[in-house]
């Protein structure tokens, strides 16, 4: 990311949460829903693969960073206190409501995700939007998100190797989508002047 | 009974089962849930869905903690049948109540400010445009000889594109109806929580603490 252009962007840029904050939040919520929902059979497919040796939980850690992407991206374009946290949050909201494998589940993993995106932004004060802060995102992403699973999927049971590979494949994905895909998309966003519209 | 309630029923039965292991009561959840929804006459492929695709990330949690878990199979069941838990007590959620009425709820029986419940509401009401857009993105793309997908940032690029210029337009449909931000609102439709809406919600809960305190199989 060309650090010079950033850090101006990023000083004349302070959003609000207006109505039209809100809206926008939501929709590229649902967007980045609508795109994952494209990709769910390969969860699936993904899942019926590695069952037979056991390996079902690598097909969740191995997506986690796809579904953890609305919050870097709403927390990046919507600059203010939360934003992470609702897009990520409306983002798994919206998955329930099309009717995802989760149920219930979503919600909650809406809530501990949108924890885990906003907590990186709030270490960064707000202040600073670049490689720095989306990478305190990603790292609390991970974190929070496998406490979650320690509990909610039965991973305190596994083994500690397992236990590390799994996280390594967690913090793979999201740094790929959450990090390197989040910062290609934001470029973009900052070439074509999208932030100061 | 009133979605808000219902919803935030859901979600704390839900937060309660990820925390204690209850076989029994797990099944028991998934067999009201499922009853539950039986009454409500939802249609039978619906349902099968609900049925078929939990199916693979039980039994590949199921699978795994079997052979790697330290704690057994009775624990993998308890993981097989808390995914299905989830899903049938979202189920009763979504398949029952609507956005609409949900969002009018949270705004006046729970006091969530006036433009986070209509904001999210206008965005949740294009759904289907939404789903339209994404099409077009990728078809247009496509005529170009660019094949975009989940992994192509431009996708997502144009996706919020479109979600700025759409949301800057519906803002602003909304104020011109006679919408401001912040100002108290009267309502054309009124809803509120009844008693009978909180001894649902009272009666239930305490019947889910009841059956976790005394069955712990």
């Amino acid at each position: 990311m060309d650090n010079k252009t950033q850090a101006d962007t990023n000083r004349n840029h302070q959003s609000k949460w207006t109505l039209r904050n809100i809206i926008l939040i939501a929709l590229i919520a649902i967007f980045t829903g609508i795109i994952f929902w494209g990709a769910g059979f390969l969860y699936t497919a993904l899942t019926v693969a590695l069952t037979p040796i056991g390996g079902a939980p690598f097909a969740n850690d191995l997506l986690m960073g796809l579904w953890c992407m609305a919050g870097p991206l709403t927390g990046f374009v919507v600059r203010t206190f939360g934003s992470a946290f609702v897009g990520e949050f409306l983002g798994a909201a919206v998955e329930v409501f099309l009717g995802g494998q989760w149920g219930a589940g979503a919600f909650i993993s809406g809530i501990v995700q949108g924890i885990g995106s906003e907590l990186g932004f709030t270490f960064t004060g707000y202040k600073r939007y670049d490689w720095v802060s989306l990478n305190a995102s990603i790292f609390t992403t991970v974190v929070v998100t496998f406490a979650w699973d320690m509990i909610k999927n039965g991973y305190n049971k596994f083994g500690i190797p397992l236990l590390i590979a799994l996280f390594i494949t967690r913090y793979i994905s999201t740094f790929i989508f959450g990090g390197v895909l989040t910062k290609m998309i934001v470029k973009l966003l900052d070439r074509s002047n999208a932030f100061s519209l | 009974m009133n979605p808000g309630l219902k919803l935030l029923l859901v979600m704390a039965i839900a937060l309660e089962i990820s925390f204690t292991q209850s076989l029994i009561v797990n099944i028991i959840l998934v067999v009201v849930s499922f009853g539950y929804i039986l009454i409500q006459r939802v249609s039978l492929k619906a349902l099968l869905g609900l049925i078929f695709w939990p199916l693979f990330p039980a039994i590949g949690l199921f699978v795994s903690q079997w052979l790697y878990g330290s704690a057994g199979i009775h624990f993998a069941w308890i993981l097989f049948t808390r995914i299905y838990a989830y899903v049938f007590l979202g189920a009763t959620f979504t398949l029952t109540s609507s956005i609409t009425d949900l969002a009018l709820t949270l705004e006046q029986d729970f006091r969530l400010p006036s433009k986070f419940a209509y904001g999210v509401l206008a965005a949740f009401n294009l759904m289907p445009k939404i789903n339209e857009e994404v099409k077009i993105i990728k078809t247009s793309a496509l005529m170009r000889g660019e094949a975009l997908h989940f992994w192509s940032p431009k996708l997502y690029f144009k996706a919020i594109l479109s979600s700025i210029q759409w949301s800057q337009n519906l803002a602003e449909a909304m104020t011109s109806h006679g919408f401001v931000e912040d100002q108290e609102r009267t309502h054309y439709r009124v809803i509120k929580i009844t008693g009978l809406d909180w001894f649902w919600f009272i009666g239930l809960f305490a019947c889910v603490q009841g059956l976790l305190f005394f069955i712990r199989y």
